[in-house]
């Protein structure tokens, strides 16, 4: 298979912000069984439960379909994540009360 | 670099987008729910005999969906003619895949249900503000309005299925959650298709907002009558309707049409 084509100046980036210098928390992510995108793909996603679910500091929620996006480091404002389940780009930001959110870049 | 990512989210976006909208990418992502299934459920699972009034509030649910279904296929396979661009193109032929087994499970429900004759139960039962829906949506497909279309298709009709669906799932007997759940999950797909596509198209012109915010003012009655019908099958308090319209409103929120 071809190699994935990567964004390269988003890798210099997290790279320049400090994620070498181990400023960012890196996570092993794992598969919860998240069976709705390619298998290759699902331990970057899990399933939502609902407001009473805490979602990890690498952990933002696709706003569009309810899908916890996963990262394997920590994320922070700015940062670009992907939800493979309803194929959205967002922007994670900071919302009103102070947790990650991910907004959505068309 | 081998396939198999250590970080997804560092993909290029226009690879990103390349992939999505891959049939490669729909097979694989479709194998992890739709293997070893029986008229669209796990067939270890027996169908439960329902009381009479609760199968016949079923049945008549079930007839809805598949108006609902049948649209989006019809006008799915109509678009694809039209579709701006390869990407869409296939992404919509995957839609037309999806839609058709949608059908497929309602009409195998229905039958489980002991309908004889699933087509003509529709036909009796389905309410005639999903009727309307329908030929309105295929008159914007007709007419070539693509914005509109899948404004109407993959925002409007999706999201409308989407929380009906998902607030089945809560009610019902375990074959039918079974079959909702498998078909919710292709339902992400397609909303998110639909908001993706119109957010770069709105984004590149702006004007076109005017002309969806017509669509929207004609359509969204019909689609509010057809879920608070079946939100009031479904024995749904009222009060909790507003907060099921939610996914919607934010959608036409993130796009700009309120």
């Amino acid at each position: 298979m071809a190699e994935p084509r990567v964004d390269r100046e988003r890798q210099d980036d997290a790279q320049d912000s400090g994620e070498s210098a181990g400023e960012r928390k890196r996570f092993a992510l794992d598969d919860t069984g998240f069976d709705e995108v390619p298998k290759k793909y699902r331990k970057f996603y899990r399933k939502w439960g609902g407001p009473e679910d805490p979602l990890a500091p690498n952990e933002v929620l696709c706003p569009v379909c309810k899908v916890v996006i996963r990262s394997p480091r920590e994320l922070r404002p700015g940062d670009r994540v992907y939800c493979m389940a309803c194929m959205a780009r967002m922007v994670v930001v900071l919302g009103e009360d102070g947790r990650l959110e991910a907004e959505v870049v068309y | 670099m081998s396939d198999d990512l250590p970080d997804l989210h560092v993909l290029d976006p226009d690879e990103f987008i390349r992939r999505v909208h891959s049939f490669e990418h729909w097979f694989e992502a479709v194998e992890g729910y739709l293997g070893d299934l029986e008229h669209g459920h796990r067939s270890d699972l027996e169908p439960s005999e329902l009381p009479a009034d609760e199968r016949e509030e079923l049945v008549s649910i079930l007839c809805n969906y598949s108006v609902a279904e049948t649209a989006a296929l019809e006008a799915s396979g109509g678009l694809i003619r039209i579709a701006p661009n390869q990407h869409c193109k296939i992404f919509l032929s995957t839609q037309v895949v999806d839609e058709g087994r949608h059908i497929e499970v309602v009409h195998g429900r229905l039958e489980e249900l002991g309908v004889e004759d699933p087509e003509a139960e529709v036909e009796r039962r389905a309410s005639q503000s999903i009727r309307d829906f329908h030929d309105k949506l295929l008159a914007l497909v007709d007419a070539r309005e693509w914005d509109s279309a899948i404004f109407a298709q993959n925002v409007i009709l999706e999201a409308m299925e989407f929380t009906v669906f998902a607030a089945h799932i809560e009610r019902a007997d375990p074959v039918t959650r079974d079959c909702l759940e498998r078909m919710l999950r292709d339902e992400r797909r397609h909303i998110g298709f639909g908001e993706n596509e119109l957010g770069r198209r709105l984004r590149a012109d702006p004007r076109r907002r005017r002309w969806i915010k017509a669509v929207k003012e004609e359509l969204d009655p019909l689609v509010l009558a057809t879920f608070e019908q079946t939100l009031a099958e479904l024995k749904m308090p009222r009060w909790d309707r507003p907060e099921l319209g939610r996914s919607y409103l934010n959608a036409v929120q993130r796009l700009g049409l309120v």
